[in-house]
This record gives structure tokens, C-alpha cells and sequence, in this order.
């Protein structure tokens, strides 16, 4: 799978592409602005919207992406409480003493409950569906779960990182494109005052 | 945000500069994020404190600790112990986030010194 880990290679080829990533295009990495612009056989302003529009692209990825992101970051501490309620109740199990605990009802108002000795648990598994558990399977099931989303996130934070870089990239073509433009029209000025003169 | 602005000037922008570019940008992040996290990882600090504190002084055997969404009825001892592992647990991930900033603003300060070596004026790296 194409990964873009950034090692130097400015010796192989002279346009370093970066390969897209997970629906991600790479943008491409401009060596010289006048070659790129011949390239890509557009003037000045249509390379200037081309640009910007590639930058509008990413950003809106971006969005969708922190949201994943954000997403995940909330699971994880709840599978991890869950993780832990199942672990207290496994650990009460061996003294044969119920377990109290007030929970809530409502907002602002908790219920007390007492809870015997048993071997399993229910876990709620989304989509109104319910299922019980022993102790070691709701916990191998909760730290599955829980090992999955992790990576997951790892995945997501590698893939902002990647399209990160392209918006860099980007910007710094716009300004490097952008300079190129300006430098031209001032060459362009000074030879056609040259020739008035 | 910080931005990489042209200048007039017509320097070259290499492949390796642009690695720089893109690196800065990355730790930049990083170093927000993690600004964000320590802020979190000391106010847990803080309240693991306060309910430390708070144990002490009450004079229940049974205490309501909070494990997942419920409120179970432990004894004081346990409760004690497991808000000192609480501190243990968060005090060095506390430590070990401080010590990644420090890297980070480490790493930045090297990028900041070849880059505006390289741009001088062509180049903003500062917050704005």
C-alpha cells in the first residue's frame, strides 16, 4: 500500500509526487515554477484557481476527518469505563459480598441498587440489541473493541498528518506561483521600458 | 496559525525545504494539542487532589466512588488506595507530555533557525 513516509529523495526524480492516500490526492511538489506552469500547459491564474480549489478539497476533508477523529476520542474513555465496571465486578465476585451502588434514574436523580454475586454481564451493543456476557468474554469482547478503536484513531491522526502536508504543500505552491507571477511582470516591465527608452 | 508567506524574494524552495515546511507544520499542531492535553492531565491532577483531601476529612466508612456511569459503595481504604494510583497513573502521563513538549520546542527552535536561515523574510513562522 502506497504509505508517503517523507524521506529525502530529491535525487531520484526531480518532481517528487507525493501518491495519494486513502482518497487523498497528493499534491505534487514543484521543483520550478516555470517548468510546472508549462507542465500543466495553464497561465498564470487558471494554475492560481486550480490551486485554490485543490486547498478547498482538503480543508473539507479535513473537517470530516477531525470529526472522525473526535468521534473516537470520546468511545475510547467510555469502553474503558465499561472495561473497568466489569473488572470491579469480577473482583467482587470472589467475596461474596454484593456490590452498592447508586446509579441515575434521571438528571439529578440516582437510585440505589444492590448487586449479587453472578457470572455475567449485559452489554449494550447498539442498535437496541442486548446481549449477555461472562466476565472473561465481556471483557475480551470490551478490549477488542476498545484495541480497535485505538487503532483506528492511529490511522485517522496518520491520515491528518498526510493531509496536512499536501495543504502545506499547496500554499506554499500558491505563494511560490503567486511570486513567480509578480517577478515575470516586473521583468516584463523593465525590458519594455528598456526598449521605450 | 502559522503561515509561509512569499516574499519578493526568487529563492529556490527545495524538496528538503518543503519537508521542513511540512515538519514545522506537523510539531506546530502537535504542540497545540499537547498544550491542550496538559492542560486536561493537570486539572484531573488537581481533582484527584481536592478528593484525596475531601476523604480525609469525611468521616463515612463508605464512600460513593464513581467507576463507569455509577456511584459504588466502597470502603474508605480502597478508596484511598485507588485515588493514590489515580495521581501515580495521571502524574506521569503529566510527566511524560511535558517531556514531549519539550522536544517539540526543541525540534521547532532547529526548523525556525535553517528555515529563516534559508528565507530570512520570505518565510513567517511566529504565531499570529
Amino acid at each position: 500500500m502506497a504509505s508517503t513516509s517523507i524521506e529525502t529523495t530529491s535525487s531520484f526524480s526531480s518532481q517528487t509526487t507525493a501518491t495519494e492516500r486513502r482518497g487523498i490526492p497528493g499534491a505534487q511538489f514543484v521543483e520550478d515554477v516555470q517548468t510546472y506552469l508549462s507542465q500543466l500547459g495553464l497561465d498564470v491564474n487558471s494554475a492560481l484557481a486550480f490551486l485554490q480549489e485543490r486547498l478547498q478539497q482538503y480543508k473539507l476533508v479535513e473537517m470530516k476527518l477531525l470529526a472522525q477523529q473526535r468521534d473516537l476520542q470520546a468511545k475510547i474513555p467510555d469502553i474503558e469505563k465499561c472495561l473497568d465496571v466489569v473488572a470491579t465486578l469480577q473482583a467482587k465476585k470472589g467475596t461474596g459480598e454484593d456490590l452498592v451502588a447508586d446509579f441515575e434514574v434521571s438528571e439529578g436523580i440516582y437510585s440505589r441498587a444492590r448487586i449479587q454475586d453472578t457470572d455475567s454481564v449485559c452489554l449494550w451493543l447498539g442498535a437496541n440489541v442486548m446481549l449477555e456476557y461472562s466476565y472473561e468474554e465481556a471483557t475480551s469482547l470490551l478490549q477488542k473493541n476498545l484495541d480497535n478503536a485505538k487503532a483506528s484513531l492511529e490511522v485517522l491522526i496518520a491520515d491528518l498528518q498526510f493531509l496536512r502536508d499536501q495543504v502545506t504543500i499547496t500554499q506554499v505552491t500558491i505563494a511560490r506561483v503567486y511570486n513567480w507571477d509578480v517577478h515575470q511582470r516586473r521583468v516584463r516591465q523593465a525590458t519594455t521600458v528598456a526598449k521605450d527608452s | 496559525m502559522q503561515q509561509e508567506q512569499g516574499g519578493k524574494s526568487d529563492t529556490q524552495v527545495t524538496w528538503e525545504d518543503q519537508q521542513n515546511i511540512n515538519k514545522f507544520g506537523r510539531l506546530n499542531n502537535r504542540f497545540h494539542e499537547l498544550e491542550d492535553e496538559i492542560k486536561i492531565a493537570k486539572e484531573t491532577n488537581e481533582n484527584l487532589e481536592d478528593a484525596g483531601n475531601e476523604l480525609i476529612l469525611t468521616d463515612e466508612d463508605i464512600v460513593r466512588f464513581q467507576i463507569g456511569e455509577v456511584f459504588a459503595h466502597v470502603p474508605k481504604e480502597e478508596v484511598e488506595t485507588r485515588i493514590e494510583e489515580m495521581k501515580e497513573v495521571t502524574s506521569k502521563k503529566l510527566e511524560k507530555l511535558e517531556e514531549e513538549k519539550e522536544s517539540i520546542v526543541a525540534q521547532m527552535a532547529e526548523l525556525k533557525k535553517i528555515l529563516y536561515g534559508k528565507f530570512k523574510d520570505s518565510i513567517n513562522l511566529e504565531e499570529d
